[in-house]
């Protein structure tokens, strides 16, 4: 377990955390792979900021065990820890330049002056702001701000590097290009990220894996496609990506895995759920692996086709949302634009029985009540 | 449209009230100045013509030059003290996770909202009764440092507690201890407003006079000087003295505003964009 090549970089066992008698994580353990860009994505209050505070010593654990690299460090102060973190406001020393800033952790570590110099050099072109070296961060943009704090921390080239929600404060084209720029600069240097955020296309599109938490609890982990696809719960489902959620049972028709719909309709379903989905369950299906027309569906895969009536139809650019009333639920299909399926115009749908389908391998059971409870605690209000 | 018909006349009324507060604030004040001006041996009007007679005087009166640097010598030392002990008292005050911050801020802030004739008379007590000192410019000192350290631990306090946490928590995560974490970004940060705690203890030294009536030995300072020369009748010199001491203290004040508009500005929130200056 101590085989520095072989350990984790990061490894959360157990992990409580309690501010008073508010439990903010909830004995969490999580391992974080060397050179991964791991997201820790949930709604907000989940415990992700209180994650990475973990993680970079600020505060101190209720329980658990925290290990970098293999090695327990519970009770390192943070400038022992080989990690480094961006912060969520940026946190730029507005007494110094930017050239300073990038050097401070270095004179830190007592680097010789040649090295600081080469190395704030090297970082504020790495994220392309070499030419703002001597101003100061009152004089720069928040995107500017954000890429000195990436520069400030990377220059240290420490073992892992936190990033708290480091876009949240950019508006959406520049966050879009930040997110490039991230992803680039992680395959560039190497370094373990980890990486919060509220934002799941954000989660989905840089990272190699996700813990999606809520509530003080981690639901799952895995790769986006994982979680995306195989959401273990309704929560995460719903959270990552729009779904269809359909009531039912899971049943059986003689000829393999089934689910019973609430109007008594027994569709297939890919595998039979495994024992952790007791209690109320519900299909899940994605809007767009649900198609819709107003005659049969083409093709040959072997279709689930319900009936219903289309009850709004909505045009959104590049695709068209049509949402459509069955009486086993409601389901809301997505046809892009540009397909080759000429059926139907969409508009004239609207209004009119029509057919939905979808291919029962695309379909999943998820637990529809939630165990935890955490749904009502991300209300949270009166109103739940 | 005016709220009410009188509100023209409310107004005009407010301004006159204001007028003659302003006029009846710094009158004397104008007159001191223009009587420190004044050929005229005792000062008064009608104004008989200009000199600086009075400021050639007042450089060549010995005691009073002595009494001046007896005040000059007790500002700076107090002035200095204050500033460490109030920063560092500040320090505890926000830092430290202590029993009863309410109360213990209270306690370090009350001697400003204390009489001075009662702080005084404690002070002359403990010294001749209690400590059994004989009163000198160190008891000064230490009656003075009675009434400036709240003033630098307010001021003190008050920035370290808009104080940008993360700004520590960035310095550890980047490799600082503590020690360095105080060092390069915090007293850096704070530095303005210790500054004007340090101005603002000179001046309140420079002219204070009820308790260091109570607290001065053999040797005066400026205050108690010109109290003890007043009795016997108010020449133009000291109105020169007072009018150096106007402008000297009006300054301090001045510097010190400045250095609290800087503390502001360097420790505030950042802003997006601001205009490079
Ligand atoms: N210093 C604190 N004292 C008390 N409770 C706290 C403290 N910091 C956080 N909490 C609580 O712990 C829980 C988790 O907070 P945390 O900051 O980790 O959430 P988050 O997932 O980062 O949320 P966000 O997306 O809003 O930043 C919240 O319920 C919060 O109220
Ligand atoms: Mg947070």
């Amino acid at each position: 377990m101590t085989g520095a090549g072989t350990a984790p970089a990061i490894e959360l066992i157990n992990v409580t955390k309690r501010y008073g008698e508010a439990v903010a994580l909830d004995r969490v353990s999580l391992q974080i792979e060397s050179g991964e860009f791991f997201c820790l994505l949930g709604p907000s209050g989940c415990g992700k900021t209180t994650t990475l505070n973990l993680i970079g010593g600020f505060i101190p654990l209720t329980s658990g065990e925290l290990r970098i690299e293999g090695q327990r460090v519970n009770d390192l102060p943070p400038h022992q820890r080989d990690v480094n973190t961006v912060f969520q406001n940026y946190a730029l020393f507005p007494h110094m330049s930017v050239a300073d800033n990038v050097a401070f952790g270095l004179r830190m570590e007592s680097l010789p002056d040649d090295e600081i110099g080469r190395r704030v050099g090297e970082y504020l072109e790495l994220v392309g702001l070499s030419e703002y070296r001597d101003r100061y961060p009152g004089q720069l943009s928040g995107g500017q701000a954000q890429r000195v704090a990436l520069a400030r921390a990377l220059a240290k080239r420490p073992t892992v590097l936190l990033l708290d929600e480091p876009l949240g404060a950019l508006d959406l084209k520049l966050r879009k290009q930040m997110q490039v720029e991230l992803a680039r600069i992680h395959r560039q240097v190497g370094t373990t990220f980890v990486f919060v955020t509220h934002d799941q296309e954000e989660a989905l599109s840089m990272a190699t894996r996700i813990a999606v938490m809520a509530g003080g609890h981690v639901r799952q982990i895995g790769t986006p496609r994982e979680i995306y696809l195989g959401p273990v719960d309704r929560f995460v489902a719903d959270f990552i990506g729009e779904s269809n959620f359909l009531d039912g049972r899971v049943a059986s028709n003689g000829q393999g895995p089934a689910f019973q719909l609430s109007n008594g309709t027994v569709v297939p379903i890919p595998t039979e759920p495994d024992g952790t989905q007791n209690g109320r369950v519900a299909l899940m299906i994605r809007p767009e692996s649900v198609g819709v027309g107003r005659g049969a569906p083409g093709g040959m895969t072997p279709n689930v086709v319900i009936d219903g009536r289309a009850t709004n139809v909505a045009f959104m650019g590049n695709h068209t949302r049509i949402t459509v009333q069955t009486d086993a639920g409601i389901l809301v299909a997505l046809r892009f634009h540009g397909e080759s399926d000429e059926q139907a115009v969409e508009e004239e749908m609207l209004d009119q029985e029509v057919h939905v389908w979808w291919d029962p391998r695309e379909s999943t059971v998820v637990t529809a009540d939630d165990l935890r409870g955490s749904e009502e605690e991300l209300r949270g209000g009166p109103e739940g | 449209m005016p709220v009410s018909r009188h509100g023209g006349t409310v107004r005009w009324s407010l301004r006159l009230v204001f007028g003659a507060l302003i006029v009846f604030l710094y009158l004397p004040i104008l007159f001191m100045v223009v009587f420190s001006f004044d050929e005229g041996a005792t000062p008064g009007l009608p104004i008989t013509g200009f000199t600086l007679h009075w400021y050639e005087a007042m450089l060549n009166n010995r005691v009073l030059l002595r009494a001046v640097g007896n005040s000059i010598i007790v500002a700076v030392i107090v002035s200095i003290l204050a500033t460490i002990i109030g920063t560092m008292a500040a320090f505890v005050l926000v830092r430290a996770r202590i029993r009863f911050p309410n109360a213990t801020r209270i306690a370090f802030t009350l001697p400003i909202m204390v009489p001075g004739v009662l702080i005084g008379v404690s002070l002359l007590i403990y010294f001749a009764r209690v400590l059994d000192f004989s009163l000198s410019l160190g008891t000064v000192i230490a009656g003075h440092l009675v009434v400036t350290v709240p003033f630098v631990v307010l001021i003190v306090a008050s920035r370290l507690q808009s104080f940008d946490r993360f700004l520590e928590w960035a310095a550890a995560d980047l490799g600082a201890s503590p020690r360095q974490a105080i060092r390069h970004i915090v007293l850096p940060l704070i530095a303005p407003a210790i500054l004007a705690g340090a101005l603002i203890s000179v001046t309140l030294s420079i002219d204070e006079f009820v308790i260091t009536w109570f607290t001065v030995g053999s040797q005066p300072t400026l205050p108690t000087f010109i109290y003890t020369r007043v009795k016997f009748g108010v020449t133009p010199e000291v109105n020169a003295v007072a009018t150096v001491m106007l402008v000297l203290t009006l300054g301090t004040l001045g510097l010190a505003g400045v250095a609290m508009g800087r503390a502001r500005r360097l420790t505030g929130r950042m802003r997006r964009r601001r205009q490079a200056g």
